[in-house]
């Protein structure tokens, strides 16, 4: 059958950042994908040459406008380890409570924009409402809407104070109820079920051959999750992740949706436990220049990420590297692609959520 | 680097279940053992909460064997490591040809490239980090006379 | 599947007609700033030291910090508003405004600079310290 090559991309509908994929067609299905990256190559790992150490993880904040805060936060962890900095407890605790935070954000940005792919503007447009609080809590807390500069080496810079953390919570458990309402149009609108149910299918196997993360693996009944190793405090809440076991789109959809409401939970328990008072320590600043090498892993809204901080005891750092979730859910999404009709490659890249600032730093 | 030992071993970790999570590369500067610059080499795997890596250390122009057989995600790593290092991958599964990355300069993370632009920096007298880093974990500084600014370039045509 | 006679969206729709909107009328109904916010950079000339450390430490280089031609100047459309200038700065001549910066065109760089640019002459040591008439840009007076 004769073939024909369709560019997707870099510029289309769906899409929020620019990715290429050739599709190989034959009729209208797609028999191959070749993945071009690096429209918006920036070189950051590059700048660990002319940025010091201090200073880099303003700029490693900046990979992404969507995992800014976890991003920064694992840089810094990189290097508490590197250094052996003993990060006071109460920072520990707002770094878990905002990283939570950014992921309800990162889900609902997603989910606003898988509506919008599969044509249901309204539901996109309540998503982003319901995006547009949590990012006003992030203003007030940290200072920046979406870059938010307030991880430290050694800490954070900002406190919040314990009225603000419980005004907080009554905000995002009246949002979680809104939420639902949300929710259960994506779980049960017959048109989104047409458009999503059976619709790129990853198997379990799959998922582990492709290496794939986050809810891409947890939908395909894959119990992966970073923060089940406990690290960062995660030890000390009770949650379980969030799996499905149909590994198609709707499924995707469904992880995530349970896992803005499991992330309320996480930062109801938080603020329980976390230490209460004013003037707690928040940073303990580091002396002295790196030497040694670290890897982190995170549990970003989209996945697996870890970092990569090599330090030769100078101020500017070796390397830095950051492997993202898109990264490694790209593999991933290229298997789904071969086999499908060339109408459902939008759905299907999109509930990957790709996060090409990510991808190519 | 010994090629049978690595792909057994990265077939145990194949066999055991265990998840590619990384492939890294760092560029080491020249050293007196290794004038061309060297390359620190990541493979990361995660199975459950354990992570665990194989390194090795590689010279420009040696041959790295692709694990894309085993691990068939790889391919991204691998294409990159080739495209921004300069690393001689060699039997991946999908070869890119170098379109991964659409980067301005070719190959900008080899060992001659990094030297390059940090002397550039230190000429134009940008702060930077210094093309000759102190004693490491891969040799020590060099004295003024060492040969390895000239035979920088040389290595990076053959990486 | 939900039950269609319910039509949750529809009731959704209509309550949305009588209820307030979700969105401003941006441009006549600006929301304030939080107190915290992160905005712009404001330099006080009549402190600086030129000690240079901003200069430095600053991740987007953008801020220059001249002492033999004594101007300080940032472009504002490098800056990253991480705060890391007004921490260092020994003399507090740094602060950060909670208002966000003007969006700039093109057509805003005067005196063939880029938009955003902003500096301060610092003429003789017995200054007053206003800044120059000649650089100040669309950016300084906003």
């Amino acid at each position: 059958m004769k073939r024909t090559v369709i560019p997707f991309g870099p510029q289309h509908p769906v899409l929020p950042e620019p990715i290429v994929l050739d599709l190989i067609l034959e009729d209208e299905r797609v028999v191959d994908a070749v993945p071009t990256i690096g429209y918006i190559h920036r070189g950051l790992e590059m700048m660990v040459e002319r940025v010091e150490y201090t200073e880099m993880g303003f700029v490693v904040e900046r990979i992404c406008g969507i995992c800014s805060f976890m991003h920064g936060m694992g840089y810094c962890l990189s290097l508490e380890t590197i250094m052996n900095v003993e990060v006071p407890d109460r920072a520990k605790w707002l770094r878990l409570i905002w990283a939570e935070i950014s992921r309800i954000q990162s889900h609902l940005l997603w989910l606003g924009l898988g509506a919008d792919a599969f044509g249901f503007e309204n539901l996109f447009m309540h998503c982003w409402r319901m995006r547009e609080e949590i990012l006003d809590i992030f203003e007030k807390t940290t200072g920046g809407r979406v870059i938010h500069s307030v991880n430290r080496i050694g800490g954070v810079k900002r406190d919040v104070s314990d009225a603000e953390l419980a005004a907080i919570l009554v905000r995002l458990e009246e949002l979680g109820k809104a939420f639902k309402k949300t929710a259960s149009v994506f779980a049960t609108d017959p048109s989104i079920a047409h458009r999503l149910v059976g619709v790129g299918v990853l198997s379990p196997e799959d998922a582990l051959s492709t290496a794939s993360v986050g809810p891409m693996a947890r939908a395909s009944g894959l119990a992966t999750d970073t923060r089940l190793g406990g690290a960062n405090l995660y030890d000390q809440i009770d949650f379980q992740p969030v799996v499905e076991t149909a590994g198609d789109c709707l499924a995707r959809v469904a992880v995530r949706l349970r896992e803005v409401e499991q992330s309320i939970g996480i930062i109801r328990q938080a603020i329980d436990k976390m230490p209460k008072g004013e003037g707690l320590p928040l940073e303990n600043r580091p002396r002295g220049n790196p030497a040694g090498e670290a890897f982190t892993r995170l549990e970003q809204p989209r996945g697996e990420v870890v970092y990569y901080v090599k330090a030769n005891g100078t101020k500017y750092l070796e390397r830095f590297r950051a492997r993202t979730p898109t990264f490694a859910n790209i593999p991933a999404m290229i298997q789904l692609v071969k086999g499908c009709e060339l109408a459902d490659v939008p759905n299907i890249i999109l509930t990957i959520d790709p996060c090409i600032s990510c991808t190519e730093r | 680097m010994d090629r049978t030992t690595f792909l057994a071993r990265i077939e145990e970790y194949h066999m055991g279940g265990w998840r590619l999570a990384l492939i890294n590369a760092t560029s080491a500067m020249s050293t007196e053992e290794q004038p061309g610059g060297s390359f620190d080499v990541v493979w990361a795997f995660v199975k459950d909460n354990a992570f665990e890596y194989l390194r090795e250390e590689i010279v420009p122009g040696d041959e790295v064997p692709s694990i894309s057989a085993s691990f068939p995600a790889a391919f991204l790593y691998e294409n990159e490591i080739r495209e921004l290092f300069g690393i001689n991958v060699t039997g991946l599964n999908v070869d890119l040809g170098g379109q991964l990355y659409k980067t301005a300069k070719k190959i900008p993370f080899s060992p001659s490239a990094i030297r390059a632009r940090l002397e550039a920096n230190a000429a134009a007298g940008i702060a930077s980090a210094s093309p000759t880093p102190p004693a490491g974990p891969h040799g020590a500084a060099h004295a003024a006379s060492s040969p390895a600014p000239t035979s920088a370039p040389t290595a990076g045509k053959t990486a | 599947m939900a039950n269609p006679l319910t039509l949750p969206m529809v009731r959704r729709s209509l309550r949305n007609l009588v209820a307030r909107p979700a969105t401003r009328k941006y441009p006549y109904e600006i929301r304030p700033s939080f107190g915290g916010a992160r905005g712009k950079i404001e330099f006080d000339v009549t402190t600086c030291n030129y000690c240079m450390l901003c200069m430095r430490r600053c991740p987007a280089e953008a801020i220059r910090v001249s002492r033999e031609d004594r101007i300080w100047s940032i472009e504002h459309l490098r800056c990253i508003a991480c705060n890391v200038c007004v921490e260092v700065c020994s003399k507090k001549s740094l602060s950060m405004s909670n208002q966000p910066r003007k969006p700039q065109t093109p057509a805003d760089g005067v005196d063939g600079q880029r938009p955003g640019h902003e500096e301060w002459h610092l003429a003789a040591p017995d200054t007053t310290g206003a800044p120059c008439p000649d650089a100040e840009t669309p950016a300084a007076k906003a």
